[in-house]
């Protein structure tokens, strides 16, 4: 049984990964030229998630490889309302990082995971360090939306 | 230099000859052909995607046996996990053969339930008429065969309730769904008689979610994720193997956990 299985799944990989190479929308996708993030996430189907359930969270590329780019450390709004997330961002195993503050709208939701697909590695670099100046923290049992996307891998 | 294991007198080669036809079947056939496939299977399993179709049909038939195996080995009355509700992961992970920009949402006012094959009762069902009967929730895992899970917290009509009121023959082999995706499935009557198998309609108490399947999916904990369609339009009670839209592709049609 052991070794019939063993041919059987190695060819079920290969066949669902030529099936998966077909995916034309994989999850990670940024909005379509002349979109804005709001409106490219309203077609995502914002979900309600609890906002203490997305701390420590951790933060990935929209990639096959699905790099961790960081970890969720709080929710707050900005001086205009709008909800940020804020991302312990880029260091080396869990040291050097700093926080960062991403738009809520820039994110998906993937079951556990969450990913930031409307702005690139790069341009997040390039984000100021975030300072908590101006900004209010929203409570851990407020309901956010957050919008969806298929897993990229 | 010459072997020391040679013997003096080599034997006539006549007798070669004499059995040419034995031999060459004895090579061909069971020798040469199965070692073939044995390598074309190993050469496979490197994922190599020019596979001859000899291969292919020899991994399908393999899939299908261990689908017999699969369905020797479940035991009905065997439960699968179950966890508190403090675990529902909420909201649950989407997942599809698309990406969620494609989720055509259901207007559940207008939505039936078709219901077909060995049946006794052919009426199409509304929302409120699944709604109407009597719930159960379950929380349990969902594994996907891409090697993720969650556990999430579903209500809904179990599978076994709604065939018994339609009057299904629940000697049938197969029970076969049609979605609003184009999303076959079919599990076997087993499982669908299987009391963690639903017509779910909630998750964690609310009503379902349109990227989740509202109104109405199938939800089984004795069954991989891709044997769970979404979008839910109608079901069959059938004989004839119905199959499903990855099983077409080549995963296994089982597919037990």
């Amino acid at each position: 049984m052991v070794s019939l299985r063993l041919p059987f799944v190695c060819g079920m990989i290969a066949f669902a990964g030529a099936a998966l190479a077909q995916s034309a929308t994989p999850g990670g996708m940024p909005p379509p030229p002349g979109m804005s993030l709001a409106e490219s996430a309203a077609m995502r189907f914002p979900q309600p998630v609890r906002v203490g359930d997305l701390l420590g969270r951790e933060v990935l590329r929209p990639v096959e490889s699905q790099e961790v780019l960081g970890r969720v450390r709080r929710v707050v709004r900005d001086q205009n309302g709008q909800i940020m997330v804020v991302v312990d961002f880029g260091g080396f195993l869990g040291f050097g990082t700093r926080p960062i503050a991403v738009p809520v709208d820039a994110m998906v939701l993937l079951g556990q995971d969450i990913e930031i697909v409307a702005l690139t590695p790069k341009q997040l670099r390039q984000f100021p360090t975030f300072s908590p100046s101006g900004t209010t923290d929203v409570p851990d049992d407020t309901i956010i939306k957050v919008r969806l996307a298929k897993p990229s891998h | 230099m010459r072997s020391r294991f040679r013997p003096d007198l080599p034997p006539d080669a006549s007798v070669l000859d004499d059995h040419k036809p034995l031999i060459r079947s004895l090579e061909r056939r069971s020798l040469i052909r199965g070692g073939l496939s044995l390598g074309a299977l190993v050469m496979l399993t490197g994922c190599d995607v020019k596979r001859p179709e000899a291969v292919e049909s020899a991994l399908l038939a393999i899939s299908r046996f261990n689908d017999g195996v699969q369905a020797l080995l479940f035991d009905p009355n065997k439960l699968a996990p179950t966890y508190p509700a403090s675990m529902i992961l909420r909201p649950p992970k989407f997942n599809a053969y698309y990406d969620v920009m494609d989720v055509k949402p259901v207007n559940g006012v207008t939505w039936r339930l078709e219901v077909s094959g060995l049946v006794a009762d052919k009426r199409a069902w509304t929302l409120s008429d699944l709604q109407a009967l009597p719930q159960t929730s379950m929380v349990i895992k969902h594994i996907c065969v891409e090697g993720w899970s969650y556990i999430g917290g579903w209500t809904g009509v179990p599978l076994r309730l709604f065939l018994e009121r339609v009057g299904a023959d629940l000697r049938a082999k197969y029970v076969a769904f049609k979605t609003a995706d184009n999303y076959p499935s079919s599990i076997d009557m087993a499982s669908a008689l299987h009391p963690q198998t639903l017509l779910a309609l909630k998750y964690g108490g609310d009503t379902l979610a349109d990227p989740f399947g509202y109104p109405m999916r199938l939800r089984t904990a004795v069954k991989l994720g891709y044997k769970n369609p979404k979008w839910v339009a109608a079901i069959e009670v059938t004989n004839k193997y119905p199959g499903g839209y990855w099983e077409s592709l080549g995963f296994p049609w089982f597919a037990g956990i």
